[in-house]
């Protein structure tokens, strides 16, 4: 179990987090940024029929979950909870420092395609 | 066919464009990389008129002398007209300014061009910078969604629909997830941390 230290996140905003607001937060992130993405229980909140939340909000944050596995597997963040209470967590993604892969240039990339 | 000029008569017509090039070089205030054009063009117009030149009415010192002086009038006053329209500068980019010794072109920032003036404020450092950011995120991109940035670089949505046999409706979905790949690694949307505070 990961212990987490008592550090300073961005908590959870009134108003929820989209998807490409996530990402564009992972864009920006400098190593070691944390992001309270979601508050309560994401394997609950995100499964259709016993989620208590109403369907866009519902399927909002399975786009945000989703979008923070892909982030995750593209070793971009670490994603961790924190318990706040009997089945309710505080879901931080905690940015890493960004992989180093080896560059494409877009001039490479186009001529490559019109070759295929 | 005209006789050949001499040594010495062409050395004379090289002193007399020199000091008139130097001499009208001084009057309009030009630069100081100027001063070799205006030598040429002057010795080039002076050695086209030889045909006109009559031993018997004077040296050919004298015979240069008039040629000068009549085209130096005519660059000065091609030179004052073009000032004139340019609102009395030189305006050329590979010319130094009055005194100067760099091209106007290497003093000029990119936010002084013409393109920044009409709102079109691109920085050549910038978009280097820019181009080298985009690789390093098509680099880091998974293959699938490189495919279809390249796809969508060079086809129309139809074309690739046709093309791949893939619905439209699983290409947007592809598309959806491309845009949040490049928002992972700065491109497209922006955080904005006021608004999420």
């Amino acid at each position: 179990m990961l212990i987490m230290p008592r550090t300073a996140f961005i908590p959870a905003r009134p108003r929820p987090l989209t998807d490409v607001e996530f990402c564009a937060w992972i864009g920006q992130a400098m190593p070691d940024d944390r992001l309270e993405y979601h508050r309560g229980f994401l394997g609950i909140d995100t499964t259709a029929v016993i989620s208590t939340l109403p369907e866009p909000e519902r399927r909002r944050l399975g786009a945000l979950a989703s979008a923070a596995h892909r982030a995750f597997e593209a070793d971009l963040v670490h994603l961790v909870q924190v318990r706040l209470g009997p089945d309710r967590f505080a879901y931080l993604a905690i940015a890493r420092t960004k992989p180093r892969r080896t560059p494409v240039p877009l001039a490479r990339l186009l001529e490559d395609a019109e070759a295929a | 066919m005209h006789p050949p000029i001499s040594p010495s008569d062409l050395a004379t017509l090289i002193d007399e464009a020199d000091l008139a090039a130097r001499r009208l070089h001084r009057k309009l205030a030009l630069p100081a990389a100027d001063l070799d054009d205006l030598r040429q063009d002057l010795l080039v117009d002076l050695i086209c008129r030889l045909p006109g030149f009559d031993a018997r009415r004077g040296s050919i010192g004298a015979f240069a002398g008039i040629i000068l002086r009549n085209q130096s009038a005519r660059i000065a006053i091609r030179h004052h007209r073009q000032r004139r329209a340019q609102g009395g500068t030189v305006l050329s980019l590979d010319a130094p300014i009055a005194g100067g010794v760099e091209p106007l072109g290497c003093l000029l920032a990119e936010t002084d061009g013409l393109a920044a003036w009409h709102g079109q404020d691109a920085s050549a450092a910038e978009d280097a910078e820019l181009r080298h950011d985009l690789a390093l995120a098509l680099g880091a991109l998974p293959e699938e969604a490189r495919r279809l940035c390249a796809a969508l670089g060079t086809c129309a949505i139809a074309e690739i629909v046709s093309h791949s046999g893939i619905s439209r409706s699983a290409l947007y979905r592809r598309i959806a997830r491309l845009r949040l790949d490049l928002a992972m690694r700065g491109f497209g949307a922006r955080w904005d941390a006021s608004r999420a505070a």
